[in-house]
This record gives C-alpha cells, sequence and structure tokens, in this order.
C-alpha cells in the first residue's frame, strides 16, 4: 500500500516521510521535538527564527528543519552538541534585546520563547550592553496590545494577515535591529480573525487587550466548548479557574467567571482559527439574563411557572413550538421524544447585526445559529406561520419581540430580559455553557462541548422543563 | 488615507509602467517611490497608500519597502542633501575629516540641515567610489577625490 | 590598457557610445552567436571557458546556466549592478566605459537561456553609470540590437533598468529578486534556488555585470582562449580594484593569479607616503584580512587565497599603512554591517547591531576582557546559521581581526585608548 515514501533518520529513528514532506513536519509527526518559533503549518515557510537548525551527514552547515525537504537516505541529529550550541546561541541572541518581562507578562506560562529557554537556552545571557527599547502596551488596534520589545521579528502574524485572513493589515517596517512590526493604518488593526495573532505568538508580544492582566493562564483551565456566534461552530476552549485554584475570598464569584475564549484546534472545523466574534464568546456568554422564571410579568417559582405554562398549553386549539437554533442535539432529541402531533418551526434566534461580517471565505457563516442543521434534520425547515392562528406558542431560544398571532406564549428564555420580550410565562432556560452536548454545523459536522460551569439556581435545563410540560 | 498625486506625476507612473511586462505589477514599487521622490524630495505614508492604490496592491507592502530602502526619505530634507561615504576606503582615505569639514563649515551635525533649508548633512555607507575615496553625493552627483578645498569649490558653485 | 576584456583601449569622451564599442569590435559575438549557435551551443561555449562568477561568490557561470530547465517557458535574467561590497568599484567602471559590453553580454546570455525580459538591477545611488547604460540601451535599441527580432534572427530580448534604493543585502542575487519584485530585500532560504523558482516563482540568473560583460569576449575569441588565461581552475582576467592606503588607487584588469604583493607594490604603486604595509583585506570588507607577512607569497585566485586562509571574493584589495588603529577600523565594518542587516533571522539581525554595540563601547574606553571573549565568540554563532551570506561576511572581519590584530584589542581594553593615535586616515 505505499505510495512512493521517503526513508530518513532523525537520531537514530528511522522513519517514513511522505513525499514533499520537511525534516521538521516528519519530526513533528513522530512526536520529536524540534524547536522552532516562525514555522506554523498553515503558514508559508519563513526560516528566519534560526533555532529548528538540525545536523545533516554530508552537509557542513545546520540546516534549517523548515525548509529541508526529506530526501532518501538522509541522516539527521538534533543532540548533538552542534545543534544544542546553535540552539542555546538562538536563544542568547534573543535575550540581547528581549525584556525579560515574565514577572509582569501575560504570556508567561504559555510562552514559546519561555519555554524553550527552560529546555535549551544558555543559563545567562552575556550580553553586556543596554536592551534597546521599543513601544510598550501600544495600541495595534482596538483589541490587541503590541510589545515590539518582546517581539522576536518571527513574520507570524504578518503571514497570518496575509495568507489566512487576506486582511493585509500588518507589516513588518524599519530595517536591521530596528525593525518591528506596525499595523497598515497604526492602532487600527482592522480584522475579524485580529486576535488569532494572540494565539500563534511565539512570545508577549501581541496580547489581548481583554485578558490583559485578569489572571495568571496556570490558575486557569480550558474547557472545550462551541462557539455559538455562528452555523460554522468552531471549536474553542473557555477558560475558567481550575478546582484548585478557586479562589476564597468574599464577594467574588470568580468560580463562574470565563476569563477569556481562544481557539481549540479542529483540522474537521476551524483548523486552528477562530473569528473574533468566537474570542468574544466569554464576554457573548455573560449578557445579562434573566435568573428567576415570571409569570404574567411577576416573579415566580419553577413550580407556578411550570403549572401556569402547562395550563395554557393544554387548553390551547392551535399550539406551536418554536424550536431555537441555539438548542442541542441532545435537548432537541428530548423534544423529538415528547411532541405528539404539535406543530413545529424552526427559529433564527440571531441574524447579522449591522457591523458584523456576514458571510466570508474563511470561519464565518452567515447563519448566526450554531445548530439550525440539528433542528433541521429533526423538524424540517418551516419557519412561523403567523396566520396558521397558533394561540399558545412554546417561544425557545431568543426572541426579539413576540411570535406574530399569539395571544399567549410561553418563553423558555436563553438570555433576554423581560422588559424586551414580555411573556405570558418566561422560564429561563440553560445556556450552552452550563451542560454538555452537541450541533451540527453547516456541513453536517457533529462538534462536542463540554460543561463549563453549574447552572444558577433559578435557571432551568430546556429538556428538563420540557419533559415536565409533556407529562 | 491617500493623497492624490499631480496628473503630471500620475503620467510619469503610466511610462513606468509601460516599461515592465504586465505581470510584473509589484515591480512598479520602487520606481514609483524613486519617482516621488525625485519629484518632491520625500515620500511620505500617505504617498506609499497612494501608490498602492496606482498598482493595486495592500498598502501594508508598500509602506514595508519605504521604511526599510535607506534611499528614501520620509520627511523633506535640504535642498541639497549632502551624502558623505564613511565606509572602509573612505575612511582610509580622510572621510572623518571630510564630514568635520562640512560640520564646521554648514555649522550643522550629521543628519541635521542647515537653519536656510538650503543643506543636509549625512553619512552614508560604500558608493562603489573606493578607487576616488574619499567620494560624497551631493543630491545624485557624485564627488570624488575630496579635500578642503575641492568641498569649499563644490559647495560654492551650488546654484 | 594593459586589459584583455576590459582595459583594451583609452577613455575618452565618447568611448562609451555605440559606434566607438562597434568599432573596436562589439557586438560581433552576439552576431555570431545568433547566426551560428543554437542557445544551447552558447551555454556550453560559456561553460567551457570555465569562467566563475564575478560577483564574489565564484560560482561557475556555464554550470549556474545549466541548472535552468530548458523547458521552461518564461526565464529571467537579471544583471546584478547592485555594487556595493566595500572596496569595489569595477561593475561601475564597466557602465560607465563600455555600457554596450555589458549590453551584450545580457543578449548572449539571454539568448542562450532563453530569455525574453532581461533586468539590468542597479543601485539606487549610482548617477554616472544609470546615465550611461540608459543611453546605450537607446542606442542599442535604435540600432535594433535590443527589442524585437534582434538583428533579424526572430530572437527578441527586452532589457528593463530597474533602481534599487539604498540596500547591500539586494546585492546578493535571492535579495534582489525579492526587491525586484517590490518587496523588501529580504533574501530566501534555498532550496528553491532562483534557477528553479526566482523571480516571481520563474527559474531565473541572476549574474554579476564583470561575469556578463566577459561573454562577448568568451564568444568572439573562444572558450579556449579564455580558458588559457591565468589558472586553470579559475581562468581569465578579473578587474582588481586597489584602494585604501596605495599611491595609485584604481582598477587594473589582470590574470588570475597574478601576485598580490606586486598589484599593491607596482601597479598602485605602493603604500602611501612611503609607510610600511601592514594588512590587506583581499576581496572585499567581508573577507577575512590578511597580514602583510601573510601576502607575500599570495596569488589572486581562489586556490591560493584559501591556503591564505581567505578570498577572492570580489577582487576588491584594500590596502592598510603602519600606524593604522586596527580597532577602530573594524567597527568602521562592524557599522556598516549593522547598518545593511536585512533584520530578517536572529543571529544576523541581533549579532551584527550587538558586535558593533560592543566595538563601540570598546572604542570609548568602556571595553572588558569578557567583551573581547564574546567578540571572539560570536562570529562562530553566526556564521552558517544566518539566511544568506551577510552573517558570514559580517563575522569574519570580527573574527579574522581579532586574531590577527588581537593585541589591538586587549590594549584598547585595557588603556582604554588605541595603540595608535586612532587615525584611519594618513
Amino acid at each position: 500500500m505505499s505510495t512512493s515514501t521517503i526513508k530518513v533518520t532523525i537520531d537514530q529513528h528511522e522513519i517514513e516521510a511522505r513525499p514533499g514532506e520537511t525534516v521538521l513536519q516528519v519530526a513533528r509527526r513522530h512526536g520529536i521535538d524540534i524547536p522552532h518559533f516562525c514555522y506554523h503549518d498553515k503558514l508559508s515557510i519563513s526560516g528566519n527564527c534560526r533555532i529548528c537548525l538540525v545536523k545533516v551527514n554530508g552537509l557542513p552547515k545546520l540546516q534549517p528543519a523548515c525548509n529541508l525537504g526529506c530526501a532518501p537516505n538522509m541522516v539527521i541529529e538534533t543532540a548533538v552538541e552542534q545543534v544544542q550550541q546553535a540552539r542555546e546561541n538562538v536563544l542568547q541572541f534573543l535575550l540581547v534585546n528581549h525584556p525579560v518581562d515574565c514577572g509582569i507578562c501575560d504570556k508567561a506560562g504559555e510562552c514559546r520563547l519561555q519555554d524553550y529557554q527552560h529546555l535549551y537556552g544558555p543559563k545567562q545571557s552575556i550580553a553586556r550592553d543596554p536592551k534597546h527599547h521599543k513601544r510598550k502596551l501600544y495600541d495595534l488596534g482596538p483589541r490587541i496590545t503590541l510589545d515590539n520589545e518582546r517581539c522576536i521579528l518571527c513574520s507570524r502574524c504578518v503571514r497570518f494577515t496575509r495568507e489566512i485572513s487576506g486582511s493585509n493589515a500588518l507589516g513588518i517596517v524599519e530595517r536591521g535591529n530596528h525593525s518591528y512590526v506596525e499595523a497598515e493604518v497604526p492602532g487600527r488593526f482592522d480584522d475579524p480573525y485580529s486576535d488569532n495573532v494572540t494565539e500563534i505568538c511565539p512570545t508577549g508580544a501581541l496580547l489581548s487587550k481583554d485578558f490583559l492582566y485578569k489572571c495568571r493562564v496556570w490558575f486557569l483551565q480550558p474547557v472545550r466548548s462551541v462557539c455559538t456566534g455562528c452555523a460554522r461552530g468552531c471549536s474553542i476552549k473557555v477558560w475558567r479557574r481550575s478546582a484548585v485554584r478557586q479562589q476564597h475570598m468574599p464577594g467574588t464569584d470568580s468560580a463562574h467567571v470565563a476569563y477569556r475564549t481562544t481557539v481549540f484546534e479542529n483540522a474537521e472545523i476551524n483548523g486552528p482559527w477562530l473569528c473574533n466574534k468566537g474570542y468574544d464568546q466569554h464576554k457573548w456568554m455573560a449578557r445579562e439574563r434573566l435568573l428567576e422564571p415570571l409569570v404574567r410579568g411577576r416573579a415566580g417559582t419553577v413550580a407556578e411557572a411550570l403549572a401556569e405554562a402547562k395550563r395554557l398549553l393544554e387548553s390551547a386549539r392551535n399550539p406551536a413550538v418554536l424550536v431555537s437554533s441555539h438548542a442541542s442535539n441532545e435537548e432537541l432529541d428530548v423534544l423529538q421524544s415528547l411532541l405528539g402531533g404539535v406543530a413545529v418551526y424552526v427559529h433564527r434566534d440571531w441574524l447579522p447585526v449591522e457591523g458584523e461580517v456576514v458571510e466570508d471565505h474563511l470561519l464565518i457563516r452567515a447563519d448566526k445559529n450554531p445548530n439550525r442543521a440539528g433542528v433541521v434534520a429533526r423538524f424540517g425547515e418551516r419557519e412561523f406561520d403567523a396566520t396558521a392562528g397558533h394561540d399558545v406558542v412554546l417561544a425557545w431560544g431568543e426572541f426579539a419581540g413576540a411570535p406574530p398571532g399569539a395571544a399567549h406564549w410561553i418563553h423558555l428564555s436563553l438570555f433576554g430580559t423581560p422588559a424586551e420580550v414580555p411573556a405570558t410565562v418566561v422560564i429561563p432556560v440553560s445556556n450552552t455553557w452550563e451542560r454538555r452536548g452537541t450541533f451540527t454545523n453547516f456541513e453536517g459536522k457533529l462538534n462536542a462541548f463540554e460543561q463549563v460551569f453549574e447552572r444558577p439556581a433559578g435557571v432551568q435545563h430546556a429538556a428538563d422543563v420540557l419533559r415536565s410540560l409533556a407529562s | 488615507m491617500s493623497t492624490p498625486f499631480p496628473s503630471a506625476l500620475l503620467e510619469q507612473f503610466d511610462a513606468i509602467r509601460r516599461r515592465y511586462p504586465p505581470e510584473m505589477k509589484t515591480s512598479l514599487v520602487l520606481p514609483l517611490l524613486h519617482c516621488v521622490q525625485d519629484a518632491q524630495g520625500h515620500v511620505t505614508e500617505a504617498d506609499a497608500v497612494t501608490i498602492a492604490g496606482y498598482i493595486g496592491m495592500p498598502a501594508i507592502q508598500v509602506v514595508e519597502a519605504l521604511t526599510w530602502y535607506s534611499m528614501f526619505d520620509r520627511e523633506p530634507q535640504g535642498r541639497y542633501v549632502i551624502k558623505v561615504c564613511r565606509n572602509i576606503a573612505c575612511s582610509l582615505r580622510g572621510s572623518e575629516r571630510v564630514v568635520a569639514h562640512l560640520q564646521k563649515k554648514l555649522g550643522i551635525g550629521v543628519g541635521e540641515t542647515t537653519a536656510d533649508g538650503r543643506f543636509t548633512l549625512r553619512t552614508v555607507e560604500c558608493l562603489a567610489s573606493c578607487g576616488t575615496a574619499p567620494a560624497m553625493q551631493v543630491n545624485r552627483t557624485y564627488h570624488e577625490q575630496l579635500d578642503e578645498a575641492k568641498l569649499d569649490r563644490i559647495l560654492e558653485a551650488l546654484p | 590598457m594593459n586589459g584583455t576584456v576590459f582595459q583594451t583601449f583609452p577613455i575618452t569622451a565618447t568611448s562609451h557610445t555605440l559606434g566607438e564599442y562597434r568599432a573596436r569590435g562589439g557586438y560581433a559575438g552576439l552576431g555570431q552567436a545568433l547566426r551560428e549557435w543554437t542557445p544551447a551551443q552558447v551555454g556550453e561555449r560559456a561553460k567551457a571557458s570555465g569562467l566563475q562568477g564575478r560577483g564574489g561568490a565564484g560560482f561557475m557561470t556555464g554550470l549556474k546556466w545549466e541548472f535552468v530547465s530548458k523547458d521552461a517557458p518564461v526565464v529571467y535574467l537579471c544583471c546584478n549592478i547592485d555594487e556595493g561590497e566595500p572596496g569595489t568599484f569595477k561593475d561601475r567602471w564597466i557602465l560607465e566605459h563600455s555600457p554596450h559590453q555589458l549590453i551584450e553580454g545580457m543578449l548572449i546570455a539571454s539568448y542562450a537561456l532563453r530569455v525574453r525580459h532581461a533586468f539590468a538591477y542597479i543601485r539606487g545611488e549610482f548617477d554616472l553609470p544609470l546615465r550611461r547604460l540608459e543611453a546605450a540601451l537607446q542606442e542599442a535599441y535604435a540600432a535594433g540590437l535590443v527589442g524585437e527580432n534582434i538583428l533579424g534572427s526572430g530572437f527578441s530580448c527586452d532589457i528593463v533598468v530597474h533602481r534599487g534604493a539604498g540596500a547591500y543585502v539586494c546585492g546578493e542575487e535571492s535579495s534582489l529578486i525579492n526587491s525586484l519584485e517590490g518587496k523588501k530585500g529580504f533574501p530566501r532560504n534555498k532550496p528553491p534556488f532562483p534557477a528553479v523558482r526566482g523571480l516571481y516563482q520563474k527559474p531565473t540568473v541572476v549574474n554579476n555585470v564583470e561575469t556578463l560583460a566577459t561573454v562577448p569576449w568568451i564568444m568572439v575569441h573562444g572558450p579556449e582562449a579564455y580558458a588559457a588565461i591565468g589558472v586553470k581552475k579559475s581562468p581569465g582576467t578579473r578587474l582588481f580594484g586597489v584602494s585604501g592606503h596605495v599611491e595609485r588607487p584604481g582598477l587594473f584588469e589582470r590574470p588570475t593569479g597574478y601576485p598580490l604583493a606586486q598589484l599593491i607594490h607596482e601597479d598602485a604603486g605602493g603604500i602611501l607616503g612611503g609607510r610600511k604595509l601592514k594588512a590587506v583585506i583581499p576581496g572585499g570588507s567581508s573577507t577575512p584580512i590578511l597580514t602583510a607577512a601573510e601576502i607575500e607569497t599570495v596569488t589572486l585566485d581562489p586556490e591560493s587565497m584559501t591556503r591564505a586562509g581567505s578570498m577572492v571574493g570580489s577582487g576588491a584589495v584594500i590596502v592598510i599603512a603602519e600606524g593604522t588603529c586596527m580597532v577602530r577600523l573594524l567597527q568602521v565594518l562592524s557599522r556598516f554591517y549593522a547598518h545593511e542587516s536585512c533584520g530578517q533571522c536572529t543571529p544576523c539581525r541581533e549579532g551584527t547591531d550587538w558586535m558593533n554595540r560592543i566595538l563601540e563601547r570598546v572604542i570609548a574606553g568602556q571595553g572588558t576582557p569578557a567583551d573581547l571573549a564574546t567578540l571572539r565568540r560570536l562570529p562562530t554563532g553566526i556564521q552558517g546559521n544566518t539566511v544568506c551570506a551577510l552573517g558570514d561576511a559580517a563575522s569574519m572581519p570580527v573574527a579574522s581581526f581579532m586574531k590577527k590584530f588581537g593585541e589591538e584589542f586587549e590594549h584598547y581594553v585595557t588603556h582604554g585608548r588605541s595603540v595608535h593615535d586612532g587615525r584611519l586616515a594618513p
């Protein structure tokens, strides 16, 4: 079954490379760590950091593994003195001007430069000259702060804006040691994918302003989830305090705070990228929401709300259910099992808002809801028919206004305050971060999310509410 | 934010464009930057953005070129920009004395412009005049085998 | 006028014009090539001559041409007129005094490589060389020597003059290519080599002025005649440039293998002011420095130079007399390389600036023995580890100056001042 693989040896391990693979690529595929800053497998090869230099038998000079194509019988050594010295040299060179900001730098704990310094670096810098000063805490744009001193000019961010997002917003200006990263329009890093540069930056040069100084990353733990911003359903990491790092101070509720959202690399769906709306998910999910049920505009208990809702549904002539495109597949399965002959319509909770990218070449989809495909697969594509004379509507999801024509509606509310969408009965239900589940994206791909937080006390799981109403 | 160029300059742009095969559009970056530099004495970042628009390419790449090559000035210079070579052959043949003489004569330091805006004094790297060192450029003109008397004559002869 | 290929005619107000070039046999080579030989045959003649690149790297020209695939639909030729290696001033001479020789050489090379568009990348600072080249091209176009259907042969080739804008690194062939594409002059990692993927990712040959301008002579007189001149492995003549502390600095066309001492003491008139010779940088500032004693038996060819521990480079001989402060002189160079580093790769970007700053401190009387230890160490950390040879070029002077003149550096560090009076010029 062999296509032509190429046999190479790395550190005495014989491995098979695919045609066209570089030494760095085949090494990574086999779990051999060759350090690299400027290489990224989704970006063009830059070969400028020089920390990936390896020894190739028969060649006098060290070669950059990121640019070295595998050739038959190539013998590569990475553990030899010459290579170790070369790695240490690169780190010495970077230390000449890189400010040792670790104590005040957000990147500490997840910084490639820091990691390599521990693994491969010198015990001490031999430079005696004062470090060159450049801009620090510079507003590259409204979302990103840039520290040009920390930057090692790997050019990953620049290549990202040219090759992936296509914004061409970043460049490296000036020459030699004076070079620095700059936005095409200074102060306005205009790119709906801008936050990805904070992920790919190997140092603390590019940081999220939203996360700046909020928390040390080693106090946090990421939970895998799915972005609810559009029908792509990119995988994300939601960062909360780890169990052993809860703060025990009165007045803090840091146990229920999501400190930041970053990308979860998912080769099937979003690769290593996430749009800014995805990076903002923690702000989005912290929106104001209703935390207690309402019955005819007044606060009530869960039991009262359920009782009233049941009464309305039982006495309805022509009830209908409007199903949220944010419901998980598991919740939809529960609804499907309980329905009987009630009319079901699919609801678009969110349409594109003014100023937001509608659809693009990379990730963003015009459908701003994560699970329309899941709803349609179970219930079809019909949208709410105001002329059908539904007198009681069970409206599940987020609504800008009452379903037209309904005398009564029972709102299973995901977010939203009572003033915006007055309904006869409002029962707040849990959001995506308060349970596990799956969504189906616009390509029909399934994506799973884990539970990040416990639901607040007055908020119910929609599945439980539906079972109660059906019984 | 770009600044419009006068039509005479745009005609020069068109003439330059015709010299290159059409598939080589980004090759126009340096010639057009030179064109603006020669016309105005300097090229601003806004000019670079305008050039990018004319070529039809991302502006950041023209800004990068503007800032990376040392012949482009981003601010107005004196009427005569004196560039004295300070590299090895010229150093061995007295470039430091040339600089000292000019500093004294013009009353400015390296990197400065005279108050009347007539002269800017700079040091540059090898001009390939090593056999006729020490050498300098005044705007585009080379002056070689310099000594103090010759420097005085050159300065006096400038209109 | 003792030359063979270049210095064969007296320089007058008109010796660069088309008429006079033709009068001395110019464009006969092009005519013959177009009439009598196929492109492949022209390439073979270039290869058989043994001509090596004259830019500094010395790679066999005919072999470089062979790397270009015969089936490539588009091939580019770039003439490298980014003459910037300190000490070098030969390419400008060719442009000022025999520009048609370069044009003819470019056309013959373009015919051999099946190039339709050739580029003359000329450093932005050049004034007279540019004007002479442009005037010569105008003459050549008018005479049907460039452009469509050259001399009725069916071969068409246009030459586009493209000015650089002040960057020494653009003399490196892949940097030149990036610059021609309108980008910063960042050198490229190789592979791929330009002959495979170069200008706009098409096969591209970058050749030095002197290299291309030698081609017409080889066509007319034959490759064997060229191969018979000078030393066997690196034949021909070169335009050696002598500068620095000599009575008669200038260009001297001599066969390869010519004695270096003779070039300095006879052709260039010996040391300025009758002083004694101290040191020679034999091939442009990037080549290791040699002491006066070391150059006694050195000849100007790669083998002899390698044995002596240096290189022929661009043939630019920089002569230094006794009494010159080697520490200050080295800092002139380290300042240059730090200024010219493109900034792309870590060792060069940080290392060139680092070496320069240490030397600045030493010269200001603030150097320490640890600084000298660092200065000895840094070249080995940079050399061989960079994207292009500028890292090597910056390292070799530091390494060789410290090795050959280490005691001057020690003195400066110990006493806070030069062992000489610090002057560089007499």
